[in-house]
This record gives structure tokens, C-alpha cells and sequence, in this order.
């Protein structure tokens, strides 16, 4: 049983705006995101800026879950699923009972709820804490958190890959309904900005001062960021039967592992996982319209992704642009708000584009980053990119539904 | 556009798991024969612990391998910067492709990946973390070289390195059900054709952390039962593959369900859950419950939690079945219990040629509402280890 797999419904959660219309919008007039840091003391960190969601408010969007019950990036999870379907526009009673779950990636889980309980030992103890907020910390809690928001009572899985995880569990989600083995499933990801990660990353070189500029000649590394990204999955079958708006198409996905360096890209492999995704999508390279980028504006990252995309696609690639401009390093939630934004690319005509860009390097001239503005075009597949520490490439394919 | 949604079929899978090898890092034996002997005593003390950490422990007891140092498996060279998980999934692995008939070559290694389950990965490396951006006299003034350390794929991503696997390498934060999610993440892979093989299991190493985290969860649920710490792999391939090459599996995975339900009040949606969770696993193994010969779950003292199970597994299996409380060996492993859940069933066909071709089933629950349960057909090994 082979069943082609559509989006129906999207839940943003980011520092660009919550729910689907306000985060469009912000796409096509390329909004900023960042900003200086407030959810931890930046006394001391040389840099200070990051891509938080300071709106965020959970009470206002979950209807079941009690926030305190549950750390930040759980509710991101879960307030982005909430958002997903009420986008989808399918009814509780539809939903419930059916054979639905979720797949959720993540980076660090609740590191945030770590982060709080580590800084409480330092003058506690270990054995002091808040034992309430131990029992936040296991990460299968962000999958968990959409399925009882919603009263999903089908696999509950977070897939901790790190920066490429919510390809991973869009790949999951798209085989679960492909197969039959589910109905209705919710993917993406979630992450909360920390200092554990603020520190690692500006210890990496990787950090920047005050703005993401991915394939700029001067760019000078990432911006963390957080949120949640949720997309609704079912069946072309089940979303013409409810006579749902169809966003685009999933056309498959493809994952493989450097198992080279923990954090060093590998353009060969890079490369490699492009093509096996595109063979699993059943498209060649010449249909892709667009690519929305890793594009983490670090020197390694753009230069070998930008390698990885002329090695496949030639001296004129497709379009390629970086959302993480706009809303800085999400991480988990990284390629699903990648895949958001294409798929409304795909449903609205329109590229987003990558801002704060202000001439390409000389290094990768073929790059088109479709600079500072959204530019209107037409998309019939889009290709999303993840990548992520350990090599987990993670690539997926999003096609107009034809 | 003509778009096949079909990704690279080889035209023999089944659905069915084959394992084709396995080991584990317990407190009661390293590799698959030493914990086989250990199933067979049934014996086990928790090891003294009060020396392994400068922190306070809950208590001076555990099942963690004091002892452990990843040189003495795997040597100085590009260890050094290991932390525990990562050690103790690695040395693990290495010992599951020694267990193996599959062998790995630059012809298949683009095929063959890893997929490893966690609780919140190595959490004392990433609470670590977070404690020097307080401690130090600088917030940034952390290690780079340990950041790898801090994020949940450490351990998969090492493996895939010091492997050379450069198939689909994942990392599932199931906690207590993540033997059973990386069982159907598995499955699903190579099902549909994305690898030809895996090394699935799951790691959990012991720290003051988790031992606390341990110590609050029963002081809370009515539990005593101790902090335990290791690594199970099983090489993983399609069953029907691996018999169309003339090879033998030493287990199949018949059924990988798993479900989630809101645990309120006495958890009886939990229990309903886990029981028709049961049935269908059974359905879609094509087993009936009277051919079932073992259960083991993920029973730990915590009197709700336990009761879930227990309803459960008599409802659909009656109390036939021997009943296999896995951590009365292991101790609360955590994400690796359902590693070593299906470990001690291996462990038992291994030893008992009477149970050849018969099935058990594995069953887990966690307080935050995920069920699972996979059924197991285990063979009597017919082959001595690999290269024998």
C-alpha cells in the first residue's frame, strides 16, 4: 500500500511570528527576529543577540496541556501542533479517534529545564531540586506533549538528531500515512535557546555578533534561535475527502551520515544525500524550482553546502536561500520551519529570501540567495536542507501537487 | 511530473526484523554469553558506588559498571574525549558486529546505519555544560571540544565515525520506550528501503544525575529498585533478505507497536491502551497468546506504573507466560531497558533449545503516558560466533 502523503496545515511558533498568516508575511517582507537576548543574564557573553519568541504564550494556545506542567521546548511542540491543525481545519472528532501520532526533533530536548536544575544544584545540591522539574527533562516529552494536546494516541516519537532532526521526523511522519500504518501524523521540531549552547557555539567560532548573513562574503557564523514548527500530514485520499486546502505534496526524503568529523560539514556526502533524496522523491535535479538552505552562515557550512548543490545541480543552481537569516539557528526546529516556508513558497508562488545580505562570495558565485526580499515564483518542488553535528544530512522534497 | 513515491525497493522485504547478532554492556556481564550465563543465574547485587563520584549520591548502591574505562576496550586513540554513552554505545556495537554474520565493507557501508535511543543523551555532559557558563570566570570559557558531547546524537554520530556506517544515523529520545521506538524506527527503514542494516539499540550511562532522577521517580511511585547503566545493539537486517542468502536469523521482530494515552487518576486509560496495544501486536504477528512462552516488561516497584503492565499483559496473555522483570537483573536502565528486555529473551533462546521458534513479548510504559510493546520469535542459534 502506497499512498501520497500531503500538507494540510502549519504551525509556526518563531521569533517571526506565531501562526501561519503573521509568519508569511514576515517571510515576504524578510522580518528580523533576532534581537538582544532575555530569556537567561548575558553578563559576561561577549555576544548577546538571539532569535527568541518573547510572545510566546502558552496558556493562550493550548487548550489541554497545563504549561506548568511542562518545560519550554515541550510546549513549543505542542502549541505548534495546536496550530497545525487548527490550520488543517479538521474537527476533534475526526482526529481523535483516528490512528494518528507525531514526530518531533529536537537538539537539546528540555536543556532549558537541565539548565534551571543544574544552576539550582549549585547551591542546593543535586538532591535539593525541584523534583517537579526532573521529571520534565526526558526528551520523549516534546512528542508526548503534541499527542496528549491533541488526544493523539498513535506513536509519540522525538527524534533527537540535532539541526537536522525535523526532516527526520517529517521523513518518518510522510512514511507512517505512505504506508498506511497511520492517518493523520504531526511532524517537525522544537528547540529553546540556552546558555550551554549560546556559550558552546561562540566557543566553536561559530557565533555572530549581530546578524546572520548566510553565503554574504562576510559573513561570520549563527545566531541561535528557538520555536516550534508543525506540519499536518494525511493522505492526498483523506485531504480530498474532507475537502481540505492542500499546501503542497511530501515527495520523499533522503538521510545519510558523514561519519567523518562531529562538526565539520562533507560536501561529498552533502552531495550524496541530496541525490539520494531526489531518487527517493522520483524527481531529477532540473525540476527543483528551489532550495531552502541549512544556510547557517557559518565559512564552512555555506561554502560546502553551496559545493555540495553545484556538484549536483551544475554551474546555475536553483534559487537558494537561508530562513535561519531571519529567525537565527532554531536547531531541531531548523528544516521545519525550512519546510514551511517552502511549502508556502510552493502554495503562494513566492521564494523567501535570505536577508541581511549584501554581495555573495567570491568563493561561490553561482549562489543565488534571493537576497533580502521574498521574490515571486513559481515552485513545483522545493528541496529542504538539514544538516547537523554528528553528519546527519537530512534532506527532504516538497512538491506542488499535480 | 511522474513521481514515484517509492524509495528504492529491493523487492524481498517483509516487514519483518531479522537480528543477526548482538551485545550488551550490563552490570551482569559484558558482551551477549556473559549476560546469557548471568539470565541464567539470575543472579545480581548492585555494585558499591560510593566512591565512583564526587557528588552526593541518593544511595551507595548500583547496577553500574564501576569498573568500565573505554580504553581497555577500544584504546587511547580518539577516545579521549568520549563521554560515558558514548563509550559505552561504541564498545557495545563493537562487540555486536563481532556477533554478527553480516559483514561490513566499503561495498555496504553506505547502507548501514545506526539508530540509537536515549533518555536526554549523556546528561551529565550537557549539565556539565551549562555548569561552567555559571562556575567559570567567563560564562563562554567552556570546552569546544566537548560541545559534540552535550547535544543527544553524540553517541550515534561517534559510532557512525569509529564504524565508517554511513547509512541513516538517528538518535530517538524515547526514554523508557525508546527500545521500542528504535525496534519500529528500524523496522520502517529498512521496510521501506532506506538501509539494508542497522545497529539498533540504546545507551544509558549511570551519573549522579540520573541517579537522583532515579531516586526521586520511586521515593515518589512506592519503588526501590536501583539506578542501572549500560548499552544494548542488535544487528538488525530484513528477515526475509537475510534468508534468501542462505543466512539464519537469530530472532525475528514480529510486531513494534507503540501508542500513547493520558495517564490520569489510577492510569487506566494507560492500561486499556497498553492492552489493546497487545492485541493488535499479536494480529499483526499472526501469534496467538497461548503460543506466547515469556513477557518481560519494564515492571520497576512503582506500584501504578507496574499495575499498567500488569493488567495489561494478563489480560490479553493470561499468567502463563513466564513473567520477566528485567531490571530485578539490570536495575532502572532507563532508555536501555527495552534493550535489555529483548537481550535477556535472546539470552534465553540461546540457552534453552526447547524455546527455538517460539515467541515472547516485551511490553513498556512511562509515567508520562507512551506504551509499547514488541513480539519477539527467537531461534536457537545454530551458528558460533562470527569469523567462527
Amino acid at each position: 500500500m502506497t499512498r501520497r502523503v500531503v500538507i494540510t496545515g502549519l504551525g509556526p511558533v518563531s521569533s517571526i511570528g506565531i501562526g501561519v498568516r503573521p509568519f508569511c508575511e514576515s517571510l515576504r517582507v524578510g522580518r528580523n527576529g533576532t534581537a538582544p537576548i532575555t530569556s537567561f543574564d548575558t553578563t559576561g557573553f561577549p555576544y548577546v543577540m538571539a532569535g527568541e519568541v518573547p510572545d510566546f504564550d502558552p496558556k493562550g494556545l493550548l487548550q489541554r496541556l497545563l504549561p506548568e506542567e511542562w518545560g519550554r521546548t515541550s510546549q513549543f511542540a505542542a502549541a505548534a501542533a495546536r496550530l497545525a491543525v487548527e490550520d488543517a481545519g479538521i474537527s476533534e472528532e475526526l482526529l481523535e479517534p483516528a490512528r494518528a501520532g507525531s514526530s518531533i526533533g529536537t537538539t537539546g530536548g528540555e536543556s532549558q529545564v537541565l539548565e534551571g536544575l543544574t544552576y539550582d544544584a549549585l547551591s542546593v545540591g543535586l538532591g535539593g531540586v525541584d523534583t517537579a522539574l526532573v521529571r520534565q527533562v526526558p526528551s520523549s516529552r516534546l512528542a508526548l506533549a503534541v499527542n496528549r494536546e491533541l488526544g493523539l494516541t498513535g506513536d509519540a516519537v522525538t527524534l533527537s538528531t540535532a539541526c537536522s532532526a525535523s526532516n527526520y521526523a517529517l521523513g518518518y511522519a510522510f512514511d507512517q500515512i505512505r504506508t498506511g500504518e497511520m492517518d493523520y501524523m504531526i511532524a517537525g521540531g522544537a528547540d529553546s535557546v540556552g546558555r550551554w549552547s549560546h556559550a558552546g557555539f561562540y566557543r566553536l567560532g561559530a557565533l555572530t555578533q549581530h546578524a546572520c548573513s548566510p553565503f554574504d562574503k562576510d559573513r561570520s557564523g549563527i545566531l541561535t534561535g528557538e520555536g516550534g514548527a508543525a506540519l499536518f500530514l494525511e493522505s492526498l485520499e483523506s485531504a480530498q475527502a474532507r475537502g481540505a486546502r492542500i499546501y503542497g505534496e511530501l515527495l520523499g526524503y533522503g538521510l545519510n551520515c558523514d561519519a567523518h568529523h562531529m562538526v565539520a560539514p562533507d560536501p561529498t556526502s552533502i552531495a550524496e544525500c541530496i541525490r539520494l533524496a531526489q531518487r527517493n522523491a522520483g524527481i531529477e535535479p532540473s525540476q527543483v524550482d528551489y532550495i531552502c538552505a541549512h544556510g547557517t552562515g557559518t565559512q564552512a557550512n555555506d561554502v560546502g553546502e553551496a559545493r555540495a548543490v553545484i556538484e549536483v545541480f551544475g554551474e546555475k543552481p536553483p534559487p537558494i536561500s537561508s530562513t535561519k537569516s531571519m529567525l537565527g539557528h532554531t536547531m531541531g526546529a531548523a528544516s521545519g520551519f525550512g519546510a514551511i516556508s517552502s511549502v508556502l513558497g510552493i502554495h503562494e508562488s513566492f521564494l523567501p529570501p535570505t536577508i541581511n545580505f549584501s554581495s555573495i562570495d567570491p568563493e561561490i558565485p553561482q549562489i543565488d540567495p534571493v537576497p533580502n526580499r521574498a521574490r515571486e515564483a513559481e515552485v513545483r518542488v522545493a528541496q529542504v536542507h538539514g544538516f547537523a553535528f554528528g553528519g546527519n544530512n537530512a534532506i527532504v522534497i516538497l512538491g506542488r501537487l499535480t | 511530473m511522474s513521481v514515484s513515491t517509492e524509495p528504492a525497493p529491493s523487492g524481498v522485504h517483509t516487514g519483518v526484523l531479522a537480528v543477526t547478532g548482538w551485545s550488551v554492556l550490563s552490570s551482569v556481564g559484558v558482551g551477549a554469553d556473559e549476560f546469557a550465563a548471568s539470565v541464567q543465574s539470575g543472579e545480581s547485587r548492585p555494585a558499591d558506588v560510593s566512591t565512583m563520584f564526587e557528588e552526593p549520591l541518593p544511595r551507595p548502591d548500583a547496577h553500574a559498571l564501576v569498573d568500565f574505562k573505554v580504553r581497555d576496550h577500544l584504546g587511547r586513540k580518539g577516545t579521549s574525549f568520549f563521554d560515558r554513552s558514548t563509550a559505552l554505545a561504541i564498545v557495545t556495537g563493537k562487540l555486536a558486529i563481532a556477533d554478527t554474520d553480516l559483514v561490513i565493507s566499503d561495498e555496504n557501508r553506505r547502507r548501514i546505519g545506526i539508530t540509537l535511543g536515549t533518555t536526554a543523551g549523556s546528561v551529565r555532559s550537557t549539565s556539565d555544560y551549562s555548569r561552567e557558563t555559571f562556575v567559570q570566570s567567563r560564562p563562554y570559557l567552556v570546552n569546544p571540544l566537548l560541545f559534540p558531547n552535550a547535544v543527544m546524537n553524540c553517541a550515534a554520530g561517534q559510532a557512525a565515525i569509529w564504524f565508517g556506517l554511513k547509512g541513516v544515523n538517528a538518535t530517538i529520545a524515547g526514554g523508557q520506550l525508546a527500545g521500542l521506538n528504535v525496534l519500529r524506527y528500524g523496522r520502517n527503514l529498512i521496510s521501506c528501503g532506506y538501509a539494508d542494516a542497522l545497529l539498533i539499540g540504546a545507551v544509558e550511562e549511570f551519573s549522579p544525575h540520573v541517579s537522583w532522577a532515579t531516586h526521586f521517580s520511586m521515593q515518589a511511585g512506592g519503588g526501590n529498585t536501583a539506578t542501572g547503566e549500560g548499552a544494548a545493539v542488535f544487528v538488525v537486517e530484513d528477515a526475509g533478505a537475510v534468508r534468501a542468502a542462505g543466512r539464519t536469523p537469530e530472532a525475528e521482530i514480529l510486531a513494534a507497536e507503540v501508542g500513547s494515552f493520558t495517564p490520569t487518576g489510577e492510569l487506566t486509560a494507560l492500561s486499556d491502551g497498553l492492552t489493546s496495544l497487545i492485541r493488535r501486536a499479536l494480529t499483526r504477528a499472526g501469534v496467538d497468546a497461548g503460543d506466547v512462552w515469556g513477557v518481560a516488561t519494564a515492571e520497576n516497584g512503582i506500584l501504578d506504573l507496574d499495575a499498567v503492565e500488569d493488567r495489561a499483559v494478563v489480560a490479553v496473555l493470561g499468567t502463563g507466560p513466564e513473567r520477566i522483570r528485567v531490571k530485578q537483573l539490570v536495575g532502572e536502565c532507563h532508555s536501555v531497558t527495552g534493550g535489555f528486555q529483548l537481550a535477556y529473551v535472546l539470552a534465553r533462546h540461546r540457552a534453552d533449545p526447547a524455546l527455538d521458534g517460539r515467541v515472547s513479548v516485551l511490553t513498556s510504559r512511562s509515567s508520562d503516558g507512551a506504551v509499547g510493546v514488541a513480539v519477539v520469535r527467537g531461534y536457537r542459534r545454530e551458528r558460533g560466533h562470527h569469523g567462527e
